[in-house]
């Protein structure tokens, strides 16, 4: 059987020392609680952003870019599956109860997942913008996370939010290259992704975060967010695109862009789930578990054996 | 007699790791062996053992179509040849 802990300071000293926590250990509620919400979170977020990927299939332009718009999807839906077994384990929801929760609005998604993707500009935006602010996330949670199921399984996550990103980069320089209309729209899709994409980092930790505390946390989201300002802005600048920040400001001593201040109103609205597209999403989503209830009816009531 | 499979793991990150195989001929007996064939100086801090009857095995052949997906990468190559152009440009 797994380790127990006789109280929350002793446990924490654990945490302190390095120690890994699995899945039959006695870990303290809170901290299977918080573990749990964190992963939850995570999966629901991949499964809603995989979704309206799969949406794009057919309006992808080229066979090529096609293919790998569905091979993305698949990534993104099996991001989901995999967190969804690593979250079940927890004990504290059933997978289904899980799904069920999210398809009925009693659960969360990250905010970029509450709007509109209305145009191939928005899609290659989120590719670079959101993947690019997913993968500097995952890996600061992956570096010292304290839940060992969770980080042999953003290991491997990792691995394909990198393709996600090269995939967003070269989406980019092809727009890039594109004619003045493409170039336009893509405008207009930095324009309305720019500001979304940056609030999923979050408000500033806070100086006493208990998810850093528990090495779930390994980098202030103040930090990461800097990091992807500094990256994003040089790339879009280099190739004649404008930021929509009026506050940008650029320290030509060190190099480093900062970004203007931030309003958290819109992050509050999809926390609410009450985005510009929150409601569509979710009823999409639900619709289409509904329509595969018969799959899973079906897998249910077979007897050991029937589904070879 | 069976065969079993024994996988270890350290605590800490490390994912379980097949170490070998041995017979035995029930369950209990078979985790005893384990422990003192492959865990004489605790060279893990879990153990699992699987009956390889009941292990399931995909093949190569089995697994062989994923290895020919190029679209499920993306090498970069690209944006590395425009970046590398813009430098040289400047
Ligand atoms: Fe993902
Ligand atoms: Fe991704």
């Amino acid at each position: 059987m797994g380790r127990t802990w006789s109280s929350m300071d002793d446990f924490e000293a654990f945490l302190n020392d390095g120690g890994m926590v699995e899945v039959d250990d006695d870990m303290p509620d809170e901290y299977r609680t918080a573990v749990f919400r964190f992963i939850e979170l995570h999966a629901n977020s991949e499964l809603m952003g995989g979704l309206t990927e799969r949406d794009w299939i057919p309006m992808t332009p080229g066979l090529r870019h096609k293919m790998a718009v569905l091979a993305k999807s698949q990534d993104e839906i099996g991001h989901g599956h995999l967190l969804y077994m690593v979250a079940a384990d927890l004990g504290v929801k059933t997978r289904r109860e899980m799904l069920e929760d999210l398809f009925a609005g009693r659960s969360r998604f990250h905010n970029v997942f509450h709007y509109k993707v209305r145009t191939w500009g928005d899609q290659v935006a989120i590719c670079l913008l959101v993947d690019g602010a997913a993968v500097p996330s995952q890996k600061a949670v992956y570096k010292d996370c304290s839940y060992g199921p969770y980080k042999r399984i953003l290991k491997r996550i990792l691995a394909e939010e990198g393709f996600h990103l090269r995939l967003g980069e070269e989406r980019v320089l092809r727009i890039a290259e594109g004619t003045d209309a493409q170039r336009a729209m893509f405008q207009q899709s930095i324009d309305d992704w720019w500001w979304p994409a940056l609030r999923l980092f979050g408000p500033d930790s806070k100086p006493n975060d208990r998810l850093a505390r528990w090495r779930l946390k390994s980098e202030k989201n103040e930090v990461m967010r800097a990091g992807w300002v500094q990256k994003f802005v040089p790339m879009l600048h280099s190739y004649g695109f404008t930021i929509p920040d009026p506050g940008l400001t650029h320290d030509a001593q060190t190099d480093t862009w900062t970004c203007g201040p931030i309003d958290w109103e819109p992050l509050k609205r999809t926390m609410a789930m009450d985005g510009p597209d929150t409601a569509r999403r979710i009823a999409e989503a639900s619709a289409a578990w509904e329509t595969t209830r018969w799959v899973r009816d079906a897998l249910d009531a077979a007897p050991a054996g029937a589904v070879a | 007699m069976r065969t079993y499979e024994i996988f270890l793991k350290r605590d800490g990150q490390e994912e379980y790791r097949h170490a070998g195989s041995i017979d035995a001929p029930d369950d209990e007996l078979a985790l005893l062996l384990a422990r003192e064939n492959y865990l004489r100086r605790a060279e893990g801090d879990l153990l699992w053992m699987v009956d390889r009857q009941h292990l399931l095995i995909g093949d190569r052949d089995f697994v062989a179509p994923n290895s020919d997906k190029p679209h499920r990468d993306n090498d970069g190559l690209l944006v590395a040849a425009h970046r590398k152009s813009q430098r040289e440009s400047r």
